[in-house]
């Protein structure tokens, strides 16, 4: 074995288990030296990458979850094979997560209102509401809107966040259109029926979430928009949605 | 009864099979992502990925493989839905930086340093030999190109560690 082929041999293996390798380092103190300098190297490797791990939150499950399969190929390599639909967001997850362990733990605590929990997932989706001028793929607009929305007019305003997203417990549409001045948030709900306006407040956003049929849509603007301009997006919006439900 | 039985076992089971490989998990996952938010959100969505398909892992002796499968995949979906790009390895977020400086120790400092600035064709395969101890096939398998790209990769990875890790020291 050649010095450059065992070089390049223990380069990939420090542990030198390939043959002709230990008799290679022993004839040679050159090599042997550059494979102890791979070796410490290796020990280095492994204590950096072994960092600090945060403790380990299972999220809560139901038994609907374990009945709902998704495949997953061991052999499929870069393309996967996955059957849940991409487009259900991570946050989704998490707060079905964090809503179930809430019944489960304290059934009698009062659940966040309706207004709360979209303040509190406007909060967690931080990064949708980005000025930008990227409009989400057609089909993922479709996707996300085809099992609740049958018709809704965004006008001439790009939709940049299409996402669907649980609220109260049931995956619900979660867009982002581009206002002039900004981004506005829509989330529409085609079983949340209530009765009249709520308004909505929080910290970094306000709107307003406004009854739509059997339905509702709620309307949210950044904190320093002007209600007015929401309002104009949340009219037509409202006026041109009908719900598949 | 039989049912909740059933749903007893199936969750003793998920949790041994998670409970021992957990920590690979999360550092793959974060070493992957370069980020520890993005590792957690990845990890949790890995674990409910891997509740609902329990049924299809047959053989516990591959449940770390099938695991880290699901991570890999997750990742990906994670960074093409954000649409991000690769990091800007001079601009990190202060959870990448305290993934990168949390030991005292310099020199450890210096190679986690080094390892995150590692392009992601040469870390992955770097990770998965060193810290979850596959072997070249296994690697190639895993990742989906052929054993001898994986030597080249863990060979070129090493060697750009080294340079680093040398020229940090004389410098």
């Amino acid at each position: 074995m050649k010095c450059h082929e065992y070089r390049e041999a223990i380069a990939t293996d420090p542990s030198g288990s390939f043959d002709g390798g230990d008799d290679h380092a022993t004839a040679c103190p050159s090599c042997r030296r550059f494979r102890e300098e791979m070796r410490e190297l290796d020990v280095r490797i492994a204590a950096a990458l072994a960092i600090d791990v945060p403790l380990l939150r299972t999220p809560e499950f139901t038994p609907a979850d374990a009945t709902a399969s998704a495949k997953v190929d061991l052999h499929a390599g870069r393309k996967g094979t996955a059957t849940l639909p991409v487009w259900i967001g991570i946050a989704a997850v998490l707060v079905v997560a964090a809503f179930l362990g809430t019944r489960l733990l304290a059934p009698e605590v009062a659940l966040p209102s309706l207004a709360e929990q979209i303040v509190a997932h406007m909060d967690y989706e931080q990064d949708s509401r980005r000025i930008t001028s990227v409009a989400v793929p057609e089909q993922t607009l479709r996707q996300v809107m085809s099992d609740d929305v049958s018709t809704m007019d965004t006008g001439r305003e790009l939709v940049t966040y299409a996402m669907s997203c649980v609220i109260n417990g049931r995956a619900v549409p979660h867009l982002v259109i581009q206002g002039t001045s900004g981004p506005v948030t829509l989330i529409l709900m085609a079983e949340e029926k209530i009765d009249d306006a709520i308004p909505l407040s929080g910290d970094n956003v306000h709107g307003v979430i406004v009854p739509v049929g059997n339905g509702s849509v709620a309307i949210i603007g950044e904190r320093e928009e002007q209600l007015s301009e929401i309002d104009e997006i949340g009219e037509r919006i409202v006026e041109s949605v009908t719900w598949k439900t | 009864m039989k049912s909740m039985r059933a749903d007893a076992d199936r969750k003793r089971r998920f949790d041994e099979v998670v409970g021992i490989f957990h920590t690979e998990l999360y550092r793959y996952a974060a070493w992957l992502s370069r980020d520890p938010g993005i590792a957690e959100v990845v990890v949790q969505e890995t674990l409910l990925r891997a509740w609902k398909s329990l049924d299809s892992l047959r053989d516990d002796e591959a449940a770390k493989q099938w695991l880290l499968t699901i991570a890999r995949r997750e990742n990906a979906r994670y960074f093409e839905k954000k649409s991000l790009d690769t990091i800007d390895i001079d601009d990190l977020t202060p959870e990448q930086s305290a993934m990168v400086a949390q030991s005292d120790d310099p020199q450890l400092e210096e190679m986690r340093g080094a390892i995150f600035r590692l392009e992601v064709e040469y870390r992955e395969p770097l990770v998965l030999q060193v810290l979850l101890g596959y072997s070249t096939k296994e690697i190639a398998e895993f990742m989906g190109i052929n054993p001898g790209a994986v030597l080249t990769r863990l060979h070129r990875a090493r060697l750009k560690l080294k340079k680093s890790i040398d020229e940090a020291a004389t410098a």
